[in-house]
């Protein structure tokens, strides 16, 4: 989001109060480039005397990189004195406005947060318009360190008294977050240790694997993993001054023995309450009061309409109709006797639970009976007494808590000692994982790297460990395996340099660009599919088509300017040229494998030379 | 409350409110309209609606605040429900109102008295720089500085001492564009024999007594020579610097500080520079772990430049954001109260009309 000023009034604001060089950060390469086209519109000019020295310090920056004598913004930089600078740019027109910066030549300069990470350019004020940054896909807040990094650049030593951090809101700003981070402490670091395989290979190829973990005992992870053990260990002291009092008894681990003891007697329990709760004549009555049945209760009589279960405790109950016509749902024990009469009775499935006919009749029919009725015989069976189970008896019997005479105190501390018992027992975990993680992960790396071939069983580097460890990049595994695949048995250049491209962008940023000649599409095909295969153990990079198909082109075609490849695609120049800056990185790796690969690291060499051009020649 | 309520207590809050309320409990929720917002918070706090529900009381709360903190004339209030929660609040006198009435606020004029260049003066290293360097002739030091304050005085002279006792000194930074200014900052200071840089892609004076390279090429000169490979000049190395030494807690990269800091060899100096962190006397106390000799840590928080605060207007209008000049270290809840009110009128401006 821009800032809600515009950023002609906020330039003229700064430069009114005298409040000039500015930096002003925006949320997005975006924002900075509408800003800079508000001034193109606008009829802001600078004075003659700084518009010549804007054009004497550019005139010497462009000696040393011609490329920035090409930049179309060069007349708008110079005409109103500001300039954008982001990741977007190439890194010569930002060494060149940094530089313009550094004379102070320009009154502002709208730049992304990126800056305030790397490049060192003070300045008198900073503008900060934003409380959050994009963050993988996300809006996060600032945090106090980066805030007070952007702020960091206002005040240059020795050319300001003062310096200045001014907030300008933009929608969504969040005020408590700027002044939080601006007055309260910076946060604490923490390592960011993860065990690559490149790793894995170097660290074993020196040291044999028992010194591993000593080596790995040195990192900053496992010095922080100690802090926090520590943590852990006074209150697991804590804990264990807790669990004084409960110290052996009768018993010298009384907790486990009180435990399985209470465990054993409630196991008990249910067997007397739980399957059998209907009395034995209930039960066996059960089964004769069905709708239409005449049956004798404490008082008087009634027809049964219908015989269900509770929901809650799932306790026999019947529907009555009773004398004088009254409905009554009670429990199925109410039934005293079942006489040997029923009436026919139409049933539904909701209340009355019959036919109004049949309930009318049956009314009747209850008026309508005799006095003395034959009375079913309903055999019950006395079921005798259940035998508790033999082995709780038997175990029950082994307790001597029963009778022990710290019974009552067991019996009491039981729920406190166990939980803190507990809490004991998952410290120690916690310390023992603290402990051991880095290790753990290690090996869990040496087990891949054995499965795959490049360590041994008794993890010593194989042959292809030897030159794999001279991989050390991102996604070193597919690298290696795609050169064990013989992948790039006798590749061309271009094609070389393609796939190391889509291999080492990692920006999911859109874009259109040229398409790929068909052998490309092929082997990033085989990339693809190897590198899906290897994802349980390594994360797949994204293996852009488009951004291949563009490297293949510049190494192919070598008449291809710089021009003209940025007008074959949507990309940035500076994302272009990070992309190829760091393909030349990856495929410098390639070169290293000279020995072994001989034709690769030729094909890489090749592609490095027939990359480094024009931009990129210009530049280190 | 039940959810019916919720909601209606949620419609009436300004968007803004409701953004930060969704701040950790939605992603992207900056994409949405109100009426969207409002269902995605409650699906969102389905599981914790007490949580969700004390949060916005606080909210409503602070910015019932801010509302008293306005003049009554300039600015009726909202139509906004009885709220139980703020009437304790609102017989409190706020703390930053209790302070006002010891010091005014300063005023803008004030605050920007003093901008200008200050008379040249000779070159008078601070007495951190001093303790600095001193520290580095006994024993490896970690200098944990805001940005700005003349770390690379430190380095420049730390390595011309190195290279009069005729040992090598290697210089790392993160990136290659830094260490490129630096490349050309140093040779035009100790003239271009004197410099090599090595980067991923380019080597120059690869023998000279000072090099200038990235911290992954390091790492990899490390790893080599471990490897019993190629011959560093391991031997004579005498000092490491390692700038912009808090990427050790970058996510991706930071793990090559680590690394490099465990291989390096034990009879060179080390000297971290590093921006104003946290925790730097756990750097510190790391190497004093891992290392020979125990580590020293310079910190200081002052800037040498001061700073002030201030907050501007989409109207042009110009005031300062705290009550102090200064930055009032700790104590973020000592707005000015003109920044105060111009900010809510902002917030309450731009809020709703974007839900529309």
């Amino acid at each position: 989001m821009p800032p809600s000023i515009h950023p002609v009034d906020l330039v003229a604001t700064l430069r009114q109060r005298n409040l000039t060089p500015a930096i002003i950060f925006l949320t997005s390469r975006r924002a900075c480039d509408e800003a800079m086209q508000s001034f193109e519109r606008s009829q802001v000019t600078l004075p003659k005397a700084q518009q010549d020295q804007i054009a004497r310090v550019l005139a010497q920056v462009t000696e040393q990189y011609p490329s920035i004598a090409e930049h179309p913004l060069i007349d708008t930089v110079q005409r109103i004195g500001v300039a954008a600078h982001h990741a977007g740019h190439l890194p010569s027109w930002k060494i060149a406005v940094e530089e313009l910066m550094r004379t102070g030549s320009l009154d502002a300069v709208f730049a992304t947060t990126t800056l305030a990470a790397g490049v060192d350019f003070p300045a008198r004020t900073v503008v900060v318009t934003q409380s959050s940054i994009r963050k993988a896909r996300d809006f996060t807040d600032l945090t106090a360190s980066e805030i007070q990094q952007l702020a960091g650049r206002a005040g240059r030593r020795g050319k300001d008294l003062v310096g200045f951090a001014v907030i300008t809101p933009s929608p969504y700003i969040d005020l408590t977050v700027l002044t939080k981070g601006l007055t309260g402490q910076p946060e604490a670091i923490h390592s960011q240790f993860v065990i690559s395989y490149p790793m894995v290979l170097n660290l074993l190829k020196a040291h044999p694997r028992e010194q591993i973990q000593s080596i790995l005992a040195k990192s900053f992870a496992q010095f922080q993993l100690n802090q926090r053990t520590a943590v852990l260990e006074t209150k697991l002291d804590g804990l264990r001054a807790e669990m004084e009092p409960f110290g052996p008894r009768v018993c010298s681990d009384w907790i486990t023995q009180w435990q399985v003891f209470d465990q054993a007697r409630k196991r008990k329990k249910p067997r007397g309450l739980g399957a059998r709760q209907e009395s034995p004549d209930v039960a066996a009555r059960l089964h004769f009061l069905t709708p239409g049945r005449v049956v004798g209760l404490t008082r008087g009589r009634g027809i049964i309409l219908r015989q269900y279960r509770s929901k809650g405790q799932h306790a026999p109950m019947v529907t009555l109709l009773r004398d004088g016509g009254s409905l009554n749902e009670c429990p199925a024990s109410i039934v005293t006797q079942v006489f040997d009469r029923t009436f026919d009775c139409e049933e539904t499935s909701a209340y009355p639970w019959c036919t109004p006919q049949t309930l009318e009749q049956l009314t009747h029919h209850l008026l309508d009976l005799p006095p003395r009725l034959p009375i079913l015989p309903i055999l019950t069976h006395q079921n005798e007494e259940i035998p508790l189970d033999s082995s709780i008896i038997q175990t029950l019997g082994d307790f001597a808590c029963p009778t022990c005479p710290s019974r009552q105190a067991c019996q009491r501390d039981f729920p406190r000692a166990s939980r803190v018992r507990q809490d004991i027992q998952r410290h120690m975990k916690s310390i023992q994982a603290l402990q051991t993680s880095l290790w753990h992960r290690f090996q869990e790396r040496i087990d891949v790297l054995e499965r795959f071939g490049y360590l041994n069983a008794t993890a010593q580097l194989t042959a292809d460990g030897e030159w794999a460890r001279l991989i050390r990049i991102d996604h070193s595994l597919l690298i290696t395996e795609l050169i064990r695949a013989e992948a790039f048995g006798a590749i061309d250049p271009p094609l070389l340099a393609a796939v190391m491209a889509s291999i080492a962008h990692d920006d999911d940023r859109p874009g259109s660009f040229p398409r790929g000649s068909a052998g490309l599409v092929t082997l990033l095909f085989q990339v693809r599919k190897l590198a899906e295969s290897l994802a349980p153990h390594e994360a797949p990079p994204m293996l852009r088509a488009d951004v291949a198909a563009l490297t293949e082109r510049w190494v192919a075609d070598q008449t291809l300017t710089w021009i003209g490849l940025a007008r074959l695609t949507t990309m940035a120049e500076g994302d272009m040229f990070r992309l190829f800056a760091r393909t030349i990185e990856f495929l410098s790796q390639l070169k290293t494998l000279k020995a072994t690969h001989p034709s690769l690291a030729e094909s890489a060499d090749q592609a490095i030379a027939g990359m480094r051009r024009g931009v990129l020649e210009e530049l280190p | 409350m039940t959810t019916h309520e919720l909601e209606q207590l949620l419609l009436q809050q300004p968007v803004s409110l409701l953004h930060r309320l969704a701040r950790g409990r939605i992603s992207r929720h900056f994409r949405s309209g109100k009426r969207k917002l409002i269902d995605l918070l409650l699906q969102a706090s389905a599981e914790n609606r007490p949580g969700l529900e004390s949060d916005l009381a606080a909210l409503i709360e602070e910015q019932s605040q801010r509302q008293q903190a306005r003049p009554a004339a300039t600015a009726p209030k909202p139509k906004v429900p009885a709220r139980p929660a703020t009437s304790p609040i609102s017989t409190r006198p706020h703390r930053a109102e209790e302070h006002g009435h010891h010091e005014p606020p300063v005023s803008l004029h004030e605050w920007l008295s003093g901008i200008g260049v200050p008379q040249a003066q000779p070159f008078v290293p601070d007495a951190w720089q001093v303790d600095a360097l001193a520290k580095l002739a006994e024993t490896d030091v970690v200098v944990s500085v805001p940005t700005g304050s003349g770390k690379t005085y430190v380095a420049i002279e730390a390595t011309k001492r190195a290279m009069q006792e005729n040992r090598t000194v290697i210089y790392t930074s993160p990136l290659k564009a830094l260490s490129n200014t630096k490349f050309t900052e140093f040779s035009r200071l100790f003239g271009p024999e004197q410099v090599g840089i090595l980067t991923g892609d380019r080597r120059e004076h690869a023998q000279a007594p000072l090099l200038i390279m990235t911290t992954e090429i390091l790492r990899n000169l490390l790893y080599d020579a471990a490897g019993g490979e190629i011959d560093v000049r391991l031997d004579t190395l005498g000092l490491v610097i390692m700038d912009e030494s808090q990427y050790l807690a970058d996510p991706e990269r930071g793990v090559v500080w680590e690394e490099t800091l465990i291989f390096c060899p034990s009879q060179a100096r080390l000297l971290l520079l590093s921006a104003s962190i946290g925790n730097p006397q756990d750097i510190a106390d790391w190497l004093t772990a891992i290392r020979p000799n125990p580590c020293a840590l310079i910190r200081h928080t002052k800037r040498s430049v001061p700073l002030r605060a201030g907050y501007l207007h989409p109207n042009e209008k110009l005031t300062p954001l705290f009550r102090t000049a200064g930055i009032p270290y700790g104590q973020p809840h000592l707005l000015h109260p003109e920044a105060k009110r111009l900010f809510a009128e902002y917030e309450e401006e731009t809020g709703p009309s974007r839900s529309r």
